[in-house]
């Protein structure tokens, strides 16, 4: 009995060991935020957030146009299993255009070829209205991250002033985007855009843009969805094994039910089919959720993740579709015993699925995680990731080439990262 | 469906109804600050709404959030409003918002990119979602949880409830 506390006391130990190297990566004194997290087929890892430096607080404390934000974006790279960071890199060229946050955080994903891709909102004056709109935008880096390219901006500046309705002033806002490259070389980025909206249409519509080329080239923008998206729910992306994509958003109909819904956009035309609600009760409400549909997929399973506040116990709900999207499970609730649980995040290493999101059971808000199998049945018990005193929130996961996971995850103004096993009972030794 | 587009027309059409005297100026508050506020009000029915000048429901219930503060005087009913827009330092964009929609609105905004810790005051188990509603009766607890925008009677319901 003594040997068994013993080594269970070790492996505790062990398990500690390897969180307490969660030093955070996003530097001192900047305000660090919307954490994204991705690896690629070598096992780089890239760490990006969104950022506020001392010089960018002074800006926006002094007179300036009060639609224009003042964060900018970095990108950190490790090149050894995440034990080490770079010295973070700017994404973007003009100082503070980058318009983020945790419900509209920029993402990046890395292709076949190695590149680094990235889309985010950013901030441009209308030139002929002279006022600010909110516009998505693309960049990629083929050195491994030390350099990105000019971003270019895929969604089109039109020329509707809907300022007196939307997103706090803009004239027009295309935001809340994701992206997806696929086994193809296809790069997609889809954003929800606002040039539909008017007196008779409250919600927003679906555009998208993609390039065949690993992201040198974009076709033009083009709709997917003219209206009935939840226009502050934040659209996920992910590719499956025949570079068809999977898109999560929230779809609203009826008298405000917003439901999370899984729809895939063909590989072969680039055009979206029916979205299919992913389970769970019908979530009415008048306002702005701010909740994304999370995704993974394997194989002809989807895995999906969502905040369900029409739920007798509201809180992040898990479900699945063994038929390719066709149908989904009854969505269970993930943390039964939380006050409350939300921003979910989900990724499969091809073993099992890890499912991770912020809660409070009692005192601060934790990050919890917790790994299914394939057939979407709990594998091992809800975990607590070890974390500061402060609120730790806002997780993003990634599966890594080595069968493990990485997890991103803010706390206080600074952004941490940490590898998880990938399978239950396993323990990482970084 | 009542459209809510058009409905935040109507609210933007009332720029020239009869404007009262404005509220203070839009400060940042604190947990503690907010702790300290609700205490000033304990005898009241507190309602505190969380909003955000980038979310169109929540501008369309203020006018009524506020006309409840009035309407129903006699209960002794004062309302609080925390924007919950990105801090910039500046409040800039939430005093231009209240200023020119509704300047009687007596609100705050929060004083850190954390918003969780402020929120907790009151409510521990919020869920990020605006517009956020609650009504405190008069010994500072909490009587109701309300999302989604809501109309001048339903609130007057829950106040009337959280006064009984």
């Amino acid at each position: 009995m003594a040997l068994k506390k013993v080594l269970l006391g070790l492996l505790a130990a062990l398990v500690l060991g390897a969180l307490a190297h969660a030093e955070p990566v996003s530097p001192t004194s900047h305000v660090a935020v919307a954490p994204d997290v991705a690896v690629n087929a070598k096992g780089e890892i890239a760490l990006m957030w969104v950022d506020r430096a001392p010089e960018q607080q002074k800006k926006a404390d002094g007179p300036h146009d009060n639609h224009l934000s003042s964060t900018d974006l970095y990108v950190a790279m490790s090149r050894d299993g995440g034990a080490t960071f770079t010295a973070p890199v700017k994404v973007n060229q003009a100082d503070g255009v980058v318009w983020g946050q945790q419900v509209s955080r920029p993402r990046i994903v890395s292709s076949n070829k190695g590149n680094w891709h990235i889309a985010y909102a950013a901030n441009e004056v209308h030139p002929a209205l002279n006022k600010v709109a909110l516009t998505t935008h693309y960049t990629r880096s083929t050195d491994g991250g030390a350099n990105f390219e000019p971003p270019k901006r895929l969604s089109t500046l039109t020329d509707k002033d809907l300022s007196h309705m939307i997103h706090g002033g803009f004239i027009s806002a295309a935001a809340f985007a994701t992206l997806a490259a696929a086994p193809d070389g296809s790069v997609h980025v889809v954003w929800i855009d606002t040039r539909n909206m008017g007196s008779e249409r409250d919600t927003g519509a679906m555009y998208a843009a993609t390039s065949r080329d690993d992201g040198k080239t974009f076709a033009p923008d083009r709709e997917l969805m003219a209206t009935g998206v939840c226009p502050c729910c934040q659209l996920v992306a992910v590719s499956d094994a025949a570079s068809n994509i999977l898109l999560g958003s929230r779809q609203v109909s009826g008298d405000n039910i917003r439901q999370s819904t899984v729809m895939r956009i063909a590989a072969s035309s680039g055009m979206a089919d029916t979205a299919v609600v992913t389970g769970g009760a019908p979530w009415q409400i008048a306002g702005c959720p701010l909740k994304p549909t999370v995704m993974a997929v394997k194989d002809g399973n989807i895995y999906t993740a969502a905040y369900n506040g029409g739920e007798a116990k509201p809180g992040v709900y898990f479900s699945m579709s063994a038929d390719a999207g066709a149908s989904y499970t009854k969505a269970a609730l993930a943390h039964p015993e939380a006050a409350v649980s939300d921003a979910p995040s989900i990724a499969t290493n091809g073993r099992y699925v890890l499912l991770a999101w912020h809660g409070k059971t009692t005192g601060a808000r934790r990050v919890f995680y917790r790994m299914y199998n394939l057939k979407g049945e709990p594998a091992g018990s809800i975990a607590e990731l070890a974390a500061g005193p402060e609120n730790a929130q806002n997780p993003i996961v990634a599966a890594r080439p080595d069968g493990k996971f990485q997890i991103a995850w803010q706390q206080a103004d600074r952004i941490h990262t940490t590898t998880l096993p990938g399978a239950p009972g396993q323990v990482v030794r970084n | 469906m009542r459209s809510t587009i058009i409905a935040f027309a109507a609210v933007l059409g009332l720029a020239g109804f009869h404007v009262p005297a404005t509220a203070q100026t839009v400060e940042t508050i604190s947990p503690a600050g907010l702790e300290a506020a609700l205490q000033a009000e304990r005898g009241k029915i507190v309602v505190v709404n969380l909003w955000a000048t980038w979310c169109a429901p929540c501008l369309v219930e203020i006018p009524d959030l506020v006309r409840l503060e009035s309407e129903l005087a006699d209960l002794k009913v004062k309302l609080i409003g925390i924007a919950v827009d990105e801090p910039k330092g500046s409040t800039t964009q939430i005093e231009t918002m209240r200023k020119r929609y509704f300047p009687t609105f007596n609100t705050y905004a929060r004083d850190k990119t954390e918003m969780d810790y402020l929120v907790s005051v009151i409510d521990p188990a919020w869920n990020e979602v605006v517009p956020t509603t609650y009504v405190l009766g008069r010994d500072g607890t909490l009587k109701k949880r309300i999302q989604g925008k809501k109309s001048l009677e339903e609130f007057k319901a829950e106040v009337r409830a959280a006064a009984q």
